[in-house]
This record gives C-alpha cells, sequence and structure tokens, in this order.
C-alpha cells in the first residue's frame, strides 16, 4: 500500500497555513507530503552530524553589527508596497480578533 | 484562599535598550510615526539578511550576569513559523535550542525570608510589529518589529501571586538599574505573561496549565493570577476539567478570559535559522560587560544602611535612580549621611518635582551639598529656615555660607543673645518655673516655644535647650 500522511495531519497543516484545500487536494497531498518526509529523513543516515546542528558550511563565527543608524525608509513608500494601507498604517483584515 | 497548591511560572520579554534595531540599523525607538522606523529588513522583504546587532549581545550577556545565569559560548538562532500578520516573515527569529542564558536564579524577600526563584532560560530574540484592531480590519506599524528582546523564564517554582509580583519587581529593578530596558510596563518595554495551574497535593502531578498574556502591570499580574486561581478551583471543585489555554487580563471585567486554546510547541516548527552563523561569547566579551554593570539595587541597600540611612530611606532613594547615582558619588566622602538622604528625599525632592528637573539639573555640586550637610548637622541652618532658602541652594552656585548670611536668617548661635532672650522669657513666666520641677519636659516644651516665638526660629534649638536647663535648674 502507498504511505501516506493521516487526513487529520494534512488538514492540520493546512490549518497552521491558514489555506482551505478540496477533498481532492487532501487525499493527493497525504501522498505527496509523506514522500517529501521521507526525502527530507534521509539526512538522518548522513554520518558524523549526530546531535551537532549544522546551519552553516563552516563554524566560522557571524559578523556582528556595530549599533549605529543607517538610512531609513519613507512610511510613504513602506506603504507603496502594501495592498491596502491606512494613513501611514498598513491595513490588513483581521485574523484573530484576540492575540498578542 | 482555596484547598488547592498553586503552581506559578513567569515569562517576560523586555525591550533593549540599543540605539539600533536587532538585525537591521533602523533606529530602535518608541512613540514615533508609524512606520517611519523601518527599512527592508525590518519589513522582511525578499532577499534581505539580518546582521546581529554587537550591543544586543552585550546587553543579553549583561543581563545573564545580573539574572546568576551561567552563559553560553556557542550559540544559534532559530526561526519560530507562525502565521500572522505582525510578522511578516511568518517567523520569528529568537533562541529555541540554545538560549544565551541559563541556570539563573533572582532572590527575593517573602515576610522576611529569602527565597531564590529560579531562571530556567533566557534568550534573544526579535520583537513584532504592532497591530492595532478596527472592526474587521487590522492597522500594522512596524516600528516595533525587530526592536530587540530577551525573554526570560523562570522555572514552575512561584507559589503565590505574592511571590510574582515581589519577583518582577526585582526583575525590574536590576534590569532598569543595569541600563539593560527601561522597563516601561505602561509602554509595553516589558511584558508579563503568567503561567498558572494548581494541583490537591504535593505529591500530585502539576495540573493543566493556562497562560495568561499581556498583562499590563505588576500589580494586574497579581490579580490575574489569583482571579485564575479561583477560576481553575472552582472548575475542579465541580468536577469538570479543562484544556491547555491562553486567556488574556481584562482591567475593565478585572478577571482572566479566553483567547485561545494553545497551539503546542511543535505547531511553531521550530528549526536553525540558516541566515544567521554560529554565535560565539568569548571571555573577554564577558569580562568588557561586567565592567559596564555600575552597583546594583541590593549592594546599594547594604551600603546606604551601613552609613545610617534607614530603610525606608534607602528604599526611596533606590527608587529614584537619579537621586541614588547623586548618593553613590558621596559615598567616599565623611559626611552624616542620614541627614543626607533625609535632605534628598525632603526639601531637594520638593524642589525638584515642582520644578520638574533631576538633581543633576541643579547647581548642587557635592562639594555644596556636603557644606549644607554641616550647616544642618551643626543646627547653624534649621529644617524650618532651609524651606526659605532652598531654590537659592539649587538655582546658585554661591557657597552655603553666604546664601545663608544673604538671606539674614542666620541662627543666633551666639550664647550670650540667646541666654539674654531666655532670662528674659523665665522671669516673664514664674508658673513655667514651678511647672518645670513637677513635670520638666513639658515645661521645657513650653519655653522653648516661647524662645522660638521670640527669636522667629532662628535660636539653635540644641543650644537653646542647653542654656534653658541651665538657667531653669539655677531657680
Amino acid at each position: 500500500m502507498e504511505e501516506k500522511l493521516t487526513r487529520e495531519e494534512v488538514l492540520h497543516v493546512a490549518e497552521l497555513a491558514r489555506i482551505k484545500i478540496t477533498e481532492e487536494e487532501i487525499e493527493r497531498y497525504q501522498v505527496q507530503l509523506k514522500q517529501l518526509l521521507n526525502d527530507v529523513e534521509k539526512i538522518n543516515d548522513v554520518k558524523g552530524y549526530d546531535d551537532e546542528i549544522l546551519i552553516a558550511s563552516w563554524y566560522a563565527p557571524t559578523t556582528l553589527r556595530e549599533d549605529t543608524s543607517k538610512e531609513m525608509l519613507n512610511p510613504k513608500e513602506v506603504v507603496e508596497n502594501a495592498p491596502r494601507h491606512s494613513g501611514n498604517y498598513i491595513e490588513v483584515p483581521v485574523v484573530i480578533s484576540e492575540e498578542a | 484562599m482555596t484547598n488547592y497548591i498553586p503552581t506559578i511560572g513567569i515569562e517576560v520579554h523586555v525591550e533593549l535598550k540599543t540605539k539600533t534595531k536587532i538585525f537591521s540599523p533602523s533606529v530602535n525607538g518608541y512613540g514615533e510615526m508609524a512606520n517611519s522606523l523601518t527599512n527592508v529588513i525590518d519589513l522582511g522583504y525578499p532577499g534581505t539578511l539580518p546582521t546581529l546587532n554587537k550591543e544586543v549581545v552585550n546587553l543579553a550577556i549583561k543581563a545573564a550576569t545580573v539574572l546568576n545565569c551561567k552563559i553560553r559560548r556557542e550559540m544559534h538562532f532559530d526561526r519560530k513559523n507562525y502565521f500572522y500578520p505582525d510578522n511578516s516573515k511568518n517567523y520569528q527569529i529568537t533562541q529555541s535550542r540554545t538560549p544565551i542564558g541559563y541556570d539563573g536564579y533572582v532572590e527575593i524577600d517573602v515576610n522576611g525570608t529569602k527565597k531564590k526563584i529560579e531562571i530556567l532560560e533566557m534568550h534573544i530574540e526579535e520583537d513584532t510589529c504592532k497591530s492595532t484592531h478596527r472592526g474587521n480590519k487590522t492597522l500594522l506599524d512596524f516600528n516595533r518589529a525587530g526592536v530587540p528582546l530577551i525573554e526570560i523564564v523562570t522555572k514552575p517554582c512561584i507559589a503565590t501571586a505574592e511571590e510574582a509580583k515581589l519577583y518582577l519587581e526585582k526583575l525590574k529593578e536590576l534590569l532598569f538599574y543595569s541600563d539593560i530596558s527601561d522597563c516601561k510596563m505602561e509602554e509595553g518595554s516589558m511584558r508579563a505573561d503568567a503561567n498558572v495551574s494548581i494541583r490537591k497535593n504535593e505529591s500530585d502531578p502539576f495540573g493543566t496549565k493556562c497562560e495568561i498574556k499581556n498583562i499590563g502591570s505588576i500589580s494586574n499580574v497579581g490579580v490575574s493570577i489569583e482571579k485564575e486561581i479561583i477560576r481553575q478551583a472552582e472548575l475542579l471543585d465541580k468536577g469538570e476539567t479543562f484544556q491547555e489555554q491562553t486567556r488574556r487580563y481584562d482591567d475593565k471585567l478585572g478577571n482572566t478570559v479566553l483567547m485561545r486554546v494553545k497551539e503546542t510547541g511543535n505547531d511553531y516548527r521550530y528549526f536553525p535559522e540558516p541566515d544567521i552563523p554560529y554565535l560565539y561569547v568569548t571571555d573577554e566579551m564577558i569580562e568588557e560587560v561586567k565592567k559596564t554593570i555600575p552597583m546594583l539595587p541590593d549592594k546599594r541597600r547594604e551600603v546606604y544602611v551601613s552609613k545610617g540611612v534607614s530603610e525606608i530611606n534607602a528604599n526611596k532613594l533606590i527608587q529614584n535612580r537619579p537621586l541614588s547615582d547623586y548618593f553613590n558619588t558621596m559615598l567616599e566622602d565623611n559626611t552624616n549621611f542620614k541627614i543626607a538622604s533625609n535632605l534628598l528625599l525632603g526639601d531637594i525632592s520638593a524642589y525638584l518635582n515642582k520644578n520638574e528637573k533631576v538633581i543633576t539639573d541643579t547647581t548642587l555640586t557635592k562639594e555644596r551639598f556636603i557644606e549644607l550637610i554641616k550647616n544642618m548637622e551643626d543646627n547653624t541652618l534649621t529644617s524650618k529656615n532651609l524651606k526659605d532658602i532652598i531654590d537659592k541652594i539649587l538655582e546658585s552656585t554661591d557657597s552655603i555660607e553666604k546664601i545663608i548670611k544673604d538671606s539674614g536668617i542666620e541662627n543666633i548661635t551666639d550664647d550670650s543673645a540667646i541666654r539674654e532672650v531666655i532670662v528674659k522669657i523665665i522671669e516673664a513666666n514664674p508658673q513655667g518655673i514651678a511647672d518645670y520641677k513637677e513635670r520638666p519636659d513639658r515645661a521645657l516644651k513650653f519655653f522653648m516655644g516661647q524662645v522660638m516665638k521670640e527669636t522667629k526660629g532662628s535660636a539653635n534649638p540644641q543650644m537653646a535647650t542647653e542654656i534653658l536647663k541651665e538657667e531653669l535648674s539655677n531657680k
């Protein structure tokens, strides 16, 4: 039998991304997402990394920036790139009315 | 309060006092025009890359030090993924696996008993943008996006709402005094969330916890925890169970209200931030930061009390950072610190409040202040007379001696002048002499009143008392 995620797992992932998916898509993603997971899990077979987290190709330290300011954007430029705005504010639909 | 044992853990977010943001060179500021403190990094434009601000690392090391934490030497950042418009990247850069500080504590005083509130970890992360809800719209201001934060997480070791408040007050004092944050809860530069659960017995596992978010003041942290304990106890008493959830404290209702049933940790799909290579903290960095830590409040309290300042005054001085810093400049000098603290918190504070000034705005150099203290100590200047010349003292650069002379309120410290007045008063009040034999204290008070009336308050009280006693016992 073809390996696949459960229906609930796919719906949960869709919920986290806040997208609606059709019945046909649910079935398709059950298979496709499982294949993706299997591919990513192959990383576990690579020897030598153990629990060390590899985030860069070399252990060179990150660059640190001095605490000095540089030119910023004009609020007009900021809102120009947003689909909707209200004065200097970027406007979006309410997602959850109670949120931090 | 209830028959249950509460278990409380506190998470505090503190905005760091840097000039610029954590990953971009935009200004870190508050109260400016919406979206005026941003650049493409803060707005999460495609192709931009974060570069870590050195000062953020320094302030985080400083915080870890004052919170008695161990400091991690090798670390990375993580992405916390979530869908919400307060973060246009759809993830927040934080430290999940490798927090910079861990295993620390803050000591509080619970009714005279010391208790260590243990700190599980403290990590660096970026603040989100500020969202304001207007009907079915949300308005976004990215000025706050990318403001550097540290999050400080305690172990579930807080037993009461009172302890939670004491912990927050202490934390605020420490971070404020080390110049890490201005810790203004009303402006959101310090924000507290409380995790509360209850259980019947010490041997039971922890109960289901509820998180109370966005509590706007330290006193509301206390109230909201108390209300939440009662709410949970009432449910358990009825035999009901409840889900792990996020609630918020509603000031108008005076109670906690449900926000959402919590997403679990896994839903954030943390993974290492590949855009920021490893961060290493060296011994040299830690040593450099330690040099910038000023004398902390507990130490100040100890030193002040050892110099004769009352505990009440010591605490009042510490609550007023500029006054406490000013006081610290005199610690090596030989002066009367008790009088110094009384003056700073009394007439000098009254002047500063009235004129909306801080002590360093005045002309009161350390040398002039010590001169003033000396004049108060030897009664050349009485508290009553001080009030008349305090403005002059704090606004002119004249010596205290000259100000006293010029104002013509010089105390009568001349022995014979006072004696002359006293002899006259005693002669005019024979009944007082009789009273003195029966109830000396009362009679003395009466005579002193007369002396002050006669000299318009300018007699040196100590000297007047001596002479009064002498003259009265000769009668």
